[in-house]
This record gives C-alpha cells, sequence and structure tokens, in this order.
C-alpha cells in the first residue's frame, strides 16, 4: 500500500523535485526495495523500443543495415523523414495529406468518445431506468466481441448511412466505447448522491449538474479515456481500410501499413518505414506525457473523496 | 420565512409499495425549529426530501409559505438543505461552492461577493474561502454546508442529521451554533436527527416517529415528561424508563397497583383518573424515570405506600450520579439514579421510594398514555 501511496504523492506533486523522491525513497522498507529494483529493471527494459523508435529514424541508411544493429545513432540525420515526403509527392496522394486525414480523425473521434462515454455513464450511474441494469451489462459483453466478428455488420451500417468515404466513416463506428463507459461509470458512481442533489436544491440544470460538477470531479477518468480514445483512433486501420475507397481519405496508420507491409526483405524504403514510426509515435507519446499525472492518479485512485 | 404544511402527506417505495411514511399530518411554523426523531429507518429522511423535492410524494400535499409545492422542482421551492455527508462541491473553492446558487440564479457579481462574505462573517469560515472542501476539517466543512444554505436567504433550511459524521466535541458545539444562527435569522427549520439530546437541546417541538408514522408532536419537555404511548417512553431518555408490568387492584379501600412482587398505592389523582376510566383490574404498564426512583429519606416519608425492594446487581458510575440497577426477586429489573453519597454494593438489598408524582401508567393493549 506505501507504494501506492508514493505513487500518489508522485501524481500530486505539481513540481517533480528530486529531493521529494528521495525523501519518499527512504520511507521504503527492504521488500520495497527489492520490488523497486525489479520494477526499475523492468521499466529500463520497457523504455528500450522506444528509444530504438527514437534513434532509428534518424539513422542514415548505412547504419539502418548494421549488424548488429546498434542502439544509439552515431550519425544523425533528417534523411529519411525527406525520403517519407519526396517517397509519396510524386505519388497520387502526398504523405501530408494522410497525416491531415489522421489529426482531424483522430481529433474529432476522441472528443466523441469521452463525451459519449461520459454521457452514457452518467446516464446509467445516476439516472437509473427500468433496464438500466440490462443496458450496462449488455454493454460489457460487448466487449467480449473481436472486433473482426463486427467488420460485416459494421460495414453494412455504414454503407447504409451514406458515409463511406467521409470522414463519418472513420469517426462513428469507433465513438461507441465500452471501456469508457465502464471506467467513467466506475467514477460518477463514487460522486455521491447528496452531492448532485445538493446542486439541484442550488438551481443547477441537468447539464449544468453535469457539466460543472460531474466532469472537473471526474477528470482523472477523462485523462486516462481521453488517452485510449486517442490511441485507438490515431492508430485505426480498420475504417481505411474497409469504407475508404477513396485513397485521399485513408488515414496515415493505413499508409504505414501499406509501406512496410511487403518490407520485411526489401532494402527500400527501410528508412522511410523508421520515420513513419516516429511520426506515428510521437503523438501518443506526447499525449501520454501531457496526461500521465491524471492517468497515475486514477491508477493509484486518489479518486474522490 | 414561511409556514410549512403537510396534509395527509403518505410515501410508498419500490415495486410492492411499502409504506415509508404513513399519512404524516403536520403544520410547521414559521421561524420555528422542528425536529423529526426517530430511530432508523422510520421515515425522516423521507419526508424531509419530499418537502425539499428530492422525493415524489406519493399521496397528500405539501404547501411551503401558501403554494402547493407537489409539483414543483427542488430549485423553486426555495428551500436549502444541508446533508449529513456534507454535499459540498469537492472541485469547486469554498467561496464558489457557496455563491454557486447565486451564480445559478444570475445575481450580479458585486451582490453574490456580498452575500458570501456575509454568511462567511456569520459561520467565521471567512479565512478559508479559497480553499477546496478536502482541505477542510469535518466540522468547517458543515460549516460551509451551512453557508451554502443560508447565502440564498431561503424561506426553510432542511437539515438531514447534519452533524452525525463530527465527533462529540464538535457535535456539541456546532448544535449551539445552529442554535445560535437559528436565532439570528429566525428560518423555518426542519432538523432530522436521531439523536435525542440534538432534539431536545435544538427542537421548538420534536416530531417523534416510528415506522414511517407520527408517535408525537410536543415540546421537549413535554416529550419527556408525558410521552403519549409506550414507544416514545422508551425511546427519549439517555437512561431508560423503567417498566413495570401489573394490575390495578382495590386494596383496603385504596387503588393499588400490583405487580407480582410489589403492591403500591395509587395517589387521590390517578384514583380520580382511574375511578373515571371506569375501571379497575386494567392490565397496566407504569412507567418511571430512574431519576423518580430514590433512595432519599424526604421520600420515603412522602411516599411510604409507594416504596419496593431490590437486589443491587451493578452500579454505573457516570461521574455526577450513580445509576443503580436492581432486580427485584429475580423477576423485575430497574434503575435508580441516586447521588454518589450513596453507595450500596453488589448483591445488598435496598428500600426504594417511587415518586408517584411522576408515574406514567400505559394501557397495556394499546400502548397508550392513560390520562384523562
Ligand atoms: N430509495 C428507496 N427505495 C426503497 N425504499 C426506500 C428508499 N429510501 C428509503 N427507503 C425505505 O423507507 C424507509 C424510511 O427510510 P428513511 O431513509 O426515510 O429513514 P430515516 O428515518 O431517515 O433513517 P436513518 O436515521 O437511518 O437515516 C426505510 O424503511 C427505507 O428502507
Ligand atoms: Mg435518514
Amino acid at each position: 500500500m506505501k507504494m501506492i501511496e508514493v505513487l500518489r504523492n508522485f501524481a500530486q506533486e505539481s513540481k517533480w523535485k528530486w529531493s521529494n523522491f528521495l525523501l519518499e525513497i527512504k520511507r521504503l522498507d527492504r521488500t520495497q526495495y527489492i520490488i523497486l529494483f525489479f520494477l526499475t529493471i523492468a521499466s529500463i527494459f520497457m523504455l528500450l523500443p522506444i528509444v530504438y523508435i527514437f534513434n532509428h529514424a534518424f539513422k542514415p541508411l548505412h547504419e539502418l543495415f548494421l549488424f548488429p544493429p546498434t542502439f544509439i545513432v552515431q550519425d544523425p540525420t533528417f534523411q529519411n523523414f525527406i525520403e517519407l515526403l519526396t517517397l509519396t509527392s510524386n505519388t497520387f496522394v502526398p504523405v501530408s495529406r494522410f497525416i491531415f486525414n489522421s489529426v482531424i480523425v483522430t481529433v474529432l473521434a476522441t472528443i466523441a468518445m469521452v463525451v459519449t462515454s461520459a454521457l452514457c455513464a452518467y446516464a446509467l450511474s445516476k439516472h437509473p431506468f427500468p433496464g438500466s441494469k440490462l443496458v450496462f451489462s449488455l454493454i460489457m459483453i460487448s466487449l467480449l466481441f473481436v472486433p473482426q466478428v463486427l467488420q460485416i455488420p459494421r460495414y453494412v451500417v455504414v454503407e447504409s448511412l451514406g458515409i463511406m468515404n467521409t470522414y463519418w466513416g472513420h469517426v462513428l463506428p469507433l465513438i461507441a466505447m465500452p471501456v469508457g463507459v465502464f471506467l467513467m461509470k466506475q467514477f460518477i458512481d463514487q460522486v455521491p448522491n447528496e452531492v448532485l442533489e445538493a446542486a439541484k436544491i442550488d438551481g443547477a440544470s441537468e447539464f449544468g449538474m453535469f457539466f460543472r460538477i460531474v466532469m472537473p470531479i471526474v477528470t482523472p477518468a477523462i485523462a486516462t479515456i481521453a488517452i485510449i480514445s486517442f490511441q485507438s483512433a490515431w492508430g485505426n486501420t480498420e475504417t481505411s481500410q474497409l469504407f475508404m475507397q477513396d485513397e485521399s481519405m485513408k488515414t496515415l496508420p493505413y499508409y504505414m501499413m501499406s509501406l512496410t507491409a511487403n518490407l520485411a526483405n526489401s532494402v527500400a524504403r527501410q528508412g522511410a518505414a523508421a520515420a513513419g514510426a516516429l511520426i506515428m509515435f510521437l503523438p501518443q507519446f506526447i499525449m501520454f506525457l501531457f496526461f500521465q499525472r491524471k492517468v497515475i492518479a486514477t491508477m493509484a485512485h486518489s479518486g474522490i473523496k | 420565512m414561511a409556514r410549512i404544511l403537510l396534509n395527509n402527506v403518505t410515501k410508498r417505495y419500490g415495486k410492492f409499495k411499502e409504506l415509508a411514511v404513513d399519512n404524516f399530518n403536520m403544520d410547521i411554523k414559521d421561524q420555528e425549529f422542528l425536529v423529526f426523531l426517530g430511530p432508523s429507518g422510520c421515515g425522516k429522511s423521507t419526508t424531509l426530501r419530499m418537502v425539499a423535492g428530492l422525493e415524489d410524494i406519493s399521496e397528500g400535499e405539501i404547501y411551503i409559505g401558501d403554494t402547493l409545492v407537489n409539483d414543483y422542482p427542488p430549485k423553486d421551492r426555495d428551500i436549502s438543505m444541508v446533508f449529513q455527508n456534507y454535499a459540498l462541491y469537492p472541485n469547486l473553492t469554498v467561496y464558489e461552492n457557496i455563491a454557486f446558487g447565486l451564480r445559478i440564479r444570475k445575481m450580479p457579481k458585486h451582490e453574490i461577493e456580498a452575500a458570501v462574505k456575509r454568511a462567511a462573517d456569520v459561520l467565521e469560515i471567512g479565512n478559508f474561502l479559497n480553499r477546496k472542501p478536502r482541505e477542510l476539517s469535518g466540522g468547517q466543512r458543515q460549516r460551509v454546508a451551512l453557508g451554502r444554505a443560508i447565502v440564498r436567504s431561503p424561506q426553510a433550511f432542511l437539515m438531514d442529521e447534519p452533524l452525525s459524521n463530527l465527533d462529540a466535541k464538535l457535535r456539541v458545539q456546532m448544535r449551539a451554533e445552529i442554535i445560535r444562527l437559528h436565532r439570528t435569522i429566525g428560518v423555518t427549520t426542519i432538523y432530522v436527527t436521531h439523536d435525542q439530546i440534538e432534539a431536545m437541546t435544538m427542537g421548538d417541538r420534536i416530531v417523534v416517529m416510528n415506522k414511517g408514522v407520527i408517535q408525537q408532536v410536543d415540546t421537549p419537555e413535554q416529550i419527556y415528561h408525558k410521552p403519549q404511548n409506550l414507544f416514545v417512553a422508551k425511546f427519549i431518555g439517555n437512561q431508560p424508563m423503567n417498566f413495570f408490568e401489573g394490575t390495578i387492584e382495590e386494596i383496603n379501600g385504596y387503588l393499588t397497583f400490583s405487580t407480582q412482587t410489589f403492591s403500591i398505592r395509587l395517589t387521590d389523582k390517578q384514583t380520580k383518573m382511574f375511578n373515571q376510566l371506569r375501571g379497575v383490574s386494567y392490565n397496566i404498564i407504569m412507567g418511571i424515570r430512574p431519576e423518580y426512583m430514590s433512595f432519599e429519606k424526604e421520600m420515603f416519608d412522602v411516599y411510604p405506600n409507594a416504596v419496593l425492594k431490590g437486589v443491587l446487581q451493578f452500579n454505573e458510575f457516570i461521574g455526577s450520579d450513580h445509576y443503580y440497577h436492581l432486580d427485584s426477586q429475580g423477576r423485575e429489573s430497574f434503575t435508580v439514579r441516586a447521588h454518589p453519597r450513596f453507595s450500596y454494593r453488589e448483591g445488598e438489598e435496598v428500600r426504594v421510594a417511587i415518586d408517584m408524582e411522576k408515574v406514567l401508567f400505559f394501557d397495556s393493549k394499546t400502548e397508550k398514555l392513560l390520562t384523562i
């Protein structure tokens, strides 16, 4: 439990201070030192791919093919990025278009997913209606489906809505987010009913209560859901593959996929792929850094009361 | 400020239409401090929440002022409510908590500022207006909740066990503070509690409830000294009242109350009462509070025919008093409050005189107080 407390203290500290960190460390006992040791090793290990992605993207061609591969780039260059851009400048759709699509789709989808999850969870948690438990169970059960199972019905729906080759076709299929509803409901459940009743007596409308009281209280959950939905929207290739016949409506991850699809044994485009990987990775990384304190707060459950 | 009227108010919950509040009638006067008192689950909160508009009314009418408010949402009833768990908005500062209702009502900014400041002054919370609720102690939080309630100058305050999350000392202090607040602003208040000391010290009148039914509505003195039925008699009093089951009989020309182990002669007044009630040989439950049973010599002189014997079982010493728990022939047990100068040992047999003026008689069937 003390570990969680330490984590939480980190999460709540407005500024990271080494002196505080060392103080916290001193409070741990021996088993916790051992745990800390292994966690440190594990986290360094997990960090390696990230370091690798960053370095790889800046390696000149000859370094890319070194054997054994090197971790740290010796002779950094922007060559790969230039290759990525020029590679596509003379094709039908330039890579900038894919990036543009991705940004729009991801922003729209992330906002829509967070808002929808929150509204849905609020209704399920604070305005129970006959059958609301069943609805929640159904939402939970939908977690069990493998996405592939849903591809065909989804195609039929998107097709009949007439939103093929539009941004709607990218965004709408992503909006329903069972994990988000679940997470959000756990948090909203913890908001005491009396707080909402007090607001009601104070004269707040239903939307007033939702936006001015509930949402600010559950910001850790919002941050978490924002990260999850950002990741799923940013990395999503399915909608491009299924619903976008128009090349100019496809997104970056789809392009990356086709770029690397038959790359395994080839020499060409290795640099472009490495640069692309970094471009794919960077927004998620930034997003996570941005929200990570809140997310740790969610995990350590510093929560609400 | 207003009177509040409840006419035949009834609440049923759920599929099985269980009665939570049964035919509640009450006329709460303007500026009155009314306390709902009763055991857990007796419907105090439900009644209060119906007045607040947080709970639908199954049957009956509620008036606040002269307005029938049955179909009014809470915000239009011009009331404010204080909750047991404070229910402050955790994301807002103390200032914003208090100002919340005013902002929604679109009060001009400078007026809000003045109103919040006034409320903060009354409750002495001016020093932490910029803090968040989680940075306050329980007592401070409840003070903020009170501030949020008074700042809108509503027609009535509704308080649902506002002090029961506080420790004993703070509770006493806040009790005094709420009374002071009520004296200064004189707003009609309904106060729910299951703590009888709170009820006795704070209420102008107390409504004792049980299982959704009003048992008695009266001033604290009346509730204590003239409980209208056995439930109220048992429920009120820190040390429970003593009860003896027996009958009224005529012995040697006098009416007496007799149990299996003793007989005591009734006073003239009580004799008159039982004569008017047509009767001897009633099955009666006699109630007497521990403080009206005594080892004092004067008492034996005044009521020589109202004496019983008991064997001391154990003794509770609470500082100013002893509570002696006695047992009469192993059949009836009772408690006597005594000055600490009396000191008896366990197993000792002692004589106790009863203050007959303070004796209450209940019909054992209807459990009602017998009076004329
Ligand atoms: N939402 C509800 N649904 C069904 N029954 C309820 C509901 N709220 C209360 N009840 C029932 O109504 C009765 C009265 O409850 P209420 O909360 O008014 O009691 P109370 O006197 O306030 O008790 P306490 O002192 O424990 O707060 C109880 O039997 C309770 O089980
Ligand atoms: Mg209650």
